[in-house]
C-alpha cells in the first residue's frame, strides 16, 4: 500500500491541476460580465467606470495569464479577494465550511444508520418487512431533496414548530437542532441507495459457499450473520457510503438554500450568479478536492476491511491472486 | 396555506384594510387580492414607547461589504443606514433636512457652502472635522466608487473654515444636495478607514461612522449585529432597542423565518413574500412610499422606433391586471417611470401632474373600448410591422406577467409579439452592454432612484444617455432636463421636471406600468420604524421599540 502512495498522490495532484484549469476556463467562459457587479447599481453604469473596474481586477488579460496568476497566488496560499464581498476568499470559505461539513457529517450518520439498518433488516426478514423496506426506499429515492426540504420545513418547522426553519444555530445542541431537518432532507435519497446496496450485498453473501459451510459446521444463525454475512457484505457497503458522502460534499446547495443555511453550497450559488470568479473557482476546486480525497480514502480503506481486495487491484480478486 | 375570511372588517376598514387584524383576507396569490386603488401608503408606524433588548431582523442578502463606496445593495444600505450618517438626512416623508451639516446653502450658481456641526463624534470617540468631510466627499468622487456619478459636475471640494467645507461646480447642480442625503453624503473618519486599508468593510473590522448604532460583530455567513452607541452625539435621539441582529434569507426561507417568529421584521423588495406574510397572525405588513416603478423600455432595434406604435401599445396595456396578478395587488397602475417616493418637494404639483397624465396622453389603468379603438387607429397610421415585436423576460413572476400582458395588449390592436426568455445574468447585461440588447425590442425594467427628486430620473431620456436604449433624441426635452438639473429653486425645478415628464410620456420614451411600494413586515409586539423606502438612508432602528413601555 505504501509503495503505491507516491503514484496515488501524483495522480491526485494531476487530477486537481486539470480540474482547476477546467474550472477556471469554464467560469471564465460563462456568460455575464463581472465588471457589472463590481460597478454597483445599474443607474451608475458608465463605459468609463466599467473600463476602470476591468483594469483594476485584470479582467481584460488573456485567460492563460489570469489562470497563471491565480494558480501562482493560490499555491502561495492566497486565493484572492471576493469580487462581491471584498473579503479574502479563504476567510469567506473558512466561515462557511464548518456548516457544510457538519451538515454532510450529520446526513452521513442518518443515511449510514438508517440505510444500513433498513438494508440489513430487509435482508434478514424476507417477506412483508423486505417488501416494505424496498417500497419505502423506492419512494424515498424518488423524492428530490428540495421537495423533501419544503415538506419537512412546512410540517416540522412551520406547522408543528419543533425545529427552526432557518440558520445554523449556536453551540452543539443548537447546531443539532438546526441541522436535523436539513441533514435528513439531504440524507433521504442516499438512505435509499445505501439500504438497497446493503440488502443486495447481504443477499449475495448469504448465497455464498462459505455461509453454507459455516451453517453445516453448526454455527448459530446470529454468528453466521455477524461473522460471515455482514463482514463479507461490508466492502461494497463502505464503498458506496464513501461515494455517496463524497457526492454530498458537492450537493448541499439545494438544502442549504431551502433552509437558509450559510454553507459553501449557497456561497457557490451566489458566487456563480454574481460572476464572483475568485469565490466560484475556489469553492468548485474545494469540492473537487473533497470528492477526490474521500474516494481515495475509501480506496485505501477497502482492502483493510476486505482482505480479498488487493490495494490498487480490482475488487473481488481472490487472495491467491495477490502478488505482494 | 390558510385563508382567513373577514369580510365585514374589510368592508368597514376600507382603506385601512392592510393594517387591520384580519389582514389575511386582503392579499395572497390565488386568493383575494388587494385592490390597488385602496392600497394605503404609510410613511411611518406608530411611535414605540417600550424598550427591547434584541430584535432579529431579516435582510434579503448578506451585505457584501460594509464599505458603501465599494458596494451598495439594498441589504447593505438597510443595515448601514443605522450606523453611518450623512451631511443631510432623508426623512420618512422623503423630504430632506440638515444632519451632520448645520446647513448647506448655495451662495452662488456654482458654489455650495456646507457648515458643519461642532458636536459630532465618530464611534471611536474622535471628533468629526472639516478634514474628515473633505476626505469623505473626495473618496466618494473617485471614479471607481459607487457614488462617483453624483460628483460629475463637481469642480473642487475644499475646507474653507474650521467647520466649513465649500464645493464648487463646473455648472449649477441642483441634485447635489439631494445626493448628500444619500450615500454620496456619508461622512467617515479618515484615520480609521486609512488604517484598515483594503480590509475596511470586511468582517472583523470596526465601522468609521457617527450614527446612533455601531457595528458590534459580523460573523461572515451567519449574522451581523449592531448595538446602540452609548456616547452618540445627538442626546435627543434615544433608541429603545439595544441590539439588532441581522440574518439573511430570501424566498420561502424568509417567509418561514418571519412567520415562525425567528425574525421580528424585514423590509421587502418583492411583493410575493409580502402577500403571504400579511396573512399570518401576529405579523403586520406596512406599505410605504418608494421610487420603484416597472416600465417597458423600448430599444432602437425594432418597430417600436415609431412613437405611434409605442403609444398604441401603452394605450392597450392592462396595468390593473399586471398589478393584481404580477404583484399580488400590492402595486399600483402608474403613469410615470418613478414612484411617488421621488416627490421629495412640491409634492402636490407632482401629484397633480401624475393625475393629468392619467387622463390625457397614452396612459390608461385598464383600457376601455375607446382606448383600444384609438390604439388601433395609431397602428393603422403607422402600419403594422411584418416582424413580431420581441419582448425579453427573465422568467420571474413579475416579468412573466408583464410580458403576457404585452402579448395580450398587442393582440388586441393587431401587433404580433414574441416573448424570449433569458437567464437573469443575461438580463443584467442589458444595462451595461448595448450589444446584449440586439434582437430585443422591448425590455421590462424595474427602476428606482436613490434621490427623492424625479429630475434624477429624466436624464435617462436625454440624447446619448447610456440608459436611453431607444436612442430618443429631442432638443426640447434635452434642454428642459438640463435646465431642471441646474435650477436650484425647488418650485421652478418642479415645473421644468413636470414639463419634461409630460414630453417623456407623450413620446412614450418608456412605457410606465406600475409603481411598487416599499414593504415592511413587523411582529405584532414591535412598532416605530418607517415603512417608506427611506429605510436605506435613515436610521430606522433608532425608532424601533415595543408597543408598551
Amino acid at each position: 500500500m505504501i509503495r503505491g502512495l507516491p503514484r496515488r498522490i501524483a495522480g491526485l495532484l494531476a487530477t486537481l491541476l486539470a480540474a482547476s484549469f477546467v474550472i477556471f476556463a469554464a467560469v471564465y467562459a460563462a456568460p455575464g460580465d463581472p465588471a457589472v457587479l463590481l460597478s454597483g447599481s445599474r443607474q451608475e453604469l458608465t463605459p468609463e467606470k466599467l473600463a476602470a473596474v476591468r483594469a483594476e481586477h485584470h479582467l481584460d488579460d488573456p485567460l492563460v495569464v489570469q489562470y497563471g496568476r491565480w494558480l501562482w497566488d493560490g499555491l502561495q496560499g492566497d486565493l484572492g479577494r471576493s469580487f462581491q464581498y471584498r473579503d479574502h476568499v479563504a476567510d469567506l470559505i473558512g466561515a462557511r465550511l464548518p456548516t457544510t461539513l457538519e451538515l454532510v457529517a450529520y446526513a452521513t450518520v442518518f443515511f449510514v444508520v438508517l440505510g444500513v439498518g433498513s438494508g440489513v433488516l430487509a435482508a434478514l426478514r424476507r417477506g412483508w418487512v423486505d417488501s416494505a423496506v424496498v417500497g419505502g426506499t423506492t419512494l424515498a429515492a424518488s423524492v428530490p431533496a428540495f421537495v423533501a426540504a419544503i415538506a419537512l420545513v412546512s410540517l416540522f418547522g412551520v406547522r408543528l414548530g419543533w425545529f427552526p426553519v432557518t440558520g445554523q444555530g449556536e453551540g452543539l445542541t443548537g447546531r443539532l437542532h438546526h441541522l436535523t431537518l436539513p441533514a435528513f432532507a439531504l440524507a433521504l435519497s442516499a438512505l435509499a441507495v445505501i439500504s438497497r446496496v446493503t440488502r443486495q450485498a447481504m443477499a449475495e453473501a448469504y448465497a455464498s459457499d462459505h455461509v453454507e459451510a459455516a451453517r453445516a459446521s453448526g454455527q448459530t444463525e446470529r454468528q453466521i450473520v455477524v461473522r460471515h454475512v455482514l463482514r463479507n457484505a461490508l466492502g461494497p457497503i463502505v464503498t458506496m457510503c464513501g461515494l455517496v458522502m463524497a457526492g454530498m460534499l458537492a450537493g448541499t446547495v439545494v438544502v442549504e438554500t431551502a433552509f437558509g443555511l450559510s454553507g459553501v453550497g449557497s456561497l457557490l450559488v451566489s458566487a456563480i450568479t454574481t460572476h464572483d470568479f475568485p469565490v466560484t473557482q475556489a469553492v468548485l476546486l474545494l469540492m473537487v478536492i473533497g470528492y477526490v480525497v474521500v474516494t481515495t480514502l475509501v480506496d485505501l480503506v477497502h482492502p483493510l476491511i476486505d482482505p480479498r481486495v488487493a490495494p490498487g487491484g480490482t475488487p473481488g480478486r481472490k487472495p491467491e491472486g495477490k502478488t505482494a | 396555506m390558510r385563508t382567513k375570511l373577514c369580510t365585514t372588517a374589510v368592508g368597514l376598514a376600507g382603506a385601512l384594510l392592510l393594517t387591520a387584524g384580519c389582514s389575511g383576507a386582503t392579499s395572497g396569490s390565488g386568493g383575494a387580492t388587494v385592490d390597488p386603488a385602496k392600497l394605503k401608503l404609510t410613511d411611518t408606524t406608530p411611535k414605540a414607547t417600550g424598550a427591547a433588548t434584541t430584535v432579529n431582523w431579516i435582510v434579503e442578502q448578506e451585505p457584501a461589504s460594509l464599505d458603501m463606496d465599494a458596494q451598495g445593495g439594498s441589504s447593505t444600505r438597510t443595515v448601514m443606514a443605522n450606523i453611518c450618517e450623512r451631511l443631510l438626512l432623508l426623512r420618512p416623508d422623503m423630504t430632506t433636512t440638515p444632519r451632520l451639516a448645520k446647513k448647506a446653502e448655495y451662495t452662488g450658481d456654482k458654489k455650495l457652502v456646507i457648515t458643519l456641526r461642532d458636536d459630532v463624534t465618530f464611534h471611536d470617540g474622535a471628533k468629526m472635522t472639516a478634514d474628515d468631510v473633505v476626505w469623505s466627499l473626495k473618496r466618494h468622487a473617485r471614479p471607481e466608487m459607487n457614488e462617483s456619478d453624483e460628483y460629475e459636475d463637481v469642480d473642487t471640494i475644499a475646507k474653507t473654515g474650521p467647520s466649513e467645507v465649500t464645493v464648487t461646480f463646473k455648472k449649477p447642480s441642483a441634485l447635489f444636495t439631494k445626493a448628500l442625503a444619500g450615500d454620496a453624503g456619508i461622512i467617515m473618519e479618515r484615520e480609521a478607514v486609512e488604517k484598515q486599508g483594503d480590509d475596511f468593510g470586511t468582517p472583523g473590522h470596526p465601522d468609521a461612522c457617527t450614527g446612533p448604532y455601531r457595528l458590534k460583530s459580523w460573523n461572515s455567513g451567519s449574522s451581523l449585529t449592531i448595538e446602540r452607541y452609548a456616547d452618540y452625539w445627538d442626546k435627543s435621539v434615544r433608541p429603545l432597542t439595544k441590539e439588532v441582529v441581522f440574518r439573511w434569507a430570501s424566498g420561502s426561507a424568509l417567509v418561514n423565518s418571519v412567520s415562525t417568529g425567528a425574525a421580528d421584521g424585514a423590509y421587502l423588495t418583492a411583493t410575493g413574500p409580502a402577500a403571504v406574510l400579511s396573512k399570518k397572525k401576529g405579523i403586520r405588513a406596512y406599505y410605504g412610499q418608494s421610487t420603484t416603478a416597472w416600465s417597458l423600455s423600448p430599444t432602437k432595434s425594432g418597430a417600436l422606433k415609431d412613437a405611434r406604435l409605442r403609444k398604441a401599445l401603452s394605450l392597450a396595456m392592462d396595468r390593473k391586471g399586471i398589478a393584481k396578478s404580477g404583484f399580488n395587488g400590492l402595486a399600483e397602475p402608474w403613469a410615470t417611470p418613478v414612484g411617488p417616493g421621488a416627490w421629495g418637494y412640491e409634492k402636490a404639483a407632482f401629484q397633480k401632474a401624475q393625475k393629468d397624465l392619467e387622463h390625457n396622453g397614452a396612459y390608461t389603468a385598464s383600457p376601455s373600448s375607446d382606448d383600444i379603438a384609438r390604439a388601433k387607429k395609431l397602428v393603422e397610421q403607422a402600419g403594422a410591422p411584418g416582424e413580431p415585436i420581441i419582448v425579453s423576460s427573465d422568467g420571474s413572476e413579475s416579468q412573466t406577467v408583464i410580458t403576457n400582458a404585452v402579448r395580450g395588449a398587442a393582440q388586441k390592436i393587431g401587433l404580433k409579439v414574441t416573448v424570449k426568455t433569458i437567464a437573469s445574468s443575461r438580463y443584467d447585461e442589458f444595462f451595461s452592454d448595448p450589444k446584449s440588447r440586439d434582437g430585443f425590442d422591448l425590455i421590462p425594467v424595474d427602476w428606482y432612484i436613490s434621490k427623492a427628486d424625479p429630475a434624477g430620473f429624466y436624464d435617462n431620456g436625454i440624447t446619448g444617455n447610456s440608459n436611453n436604449w431607444l436612442g430618443y433624441s429631442d432638443k426640447g426635452y434635452d434642454a428642459l432636463v438640463g435646465k431642471a438639473q441646474q435650477t436650484i429653486d425647488d418650485r421652478e425645478r418642479a415645473e421644468l421636471v413636470i414639463d419634461a415628464q409630460k414630453k417623456f410620456a407623450d413620446d412614450a420614451v418608456w412605457i410606465p406600468l406600475v409603481q411598487v411600494p416599499s414593504v415592511m413586515v413587523l411582529g405584532d409586539k414591535y412598532t416605530g420604524p418607517p415603512a417608506s423606502m427611506v429605510s436605506m438612508y435613515y436610521p430606522w432602528a433608532a425608532d424601533l421599540g415595543t408597543k408598551k413601555g
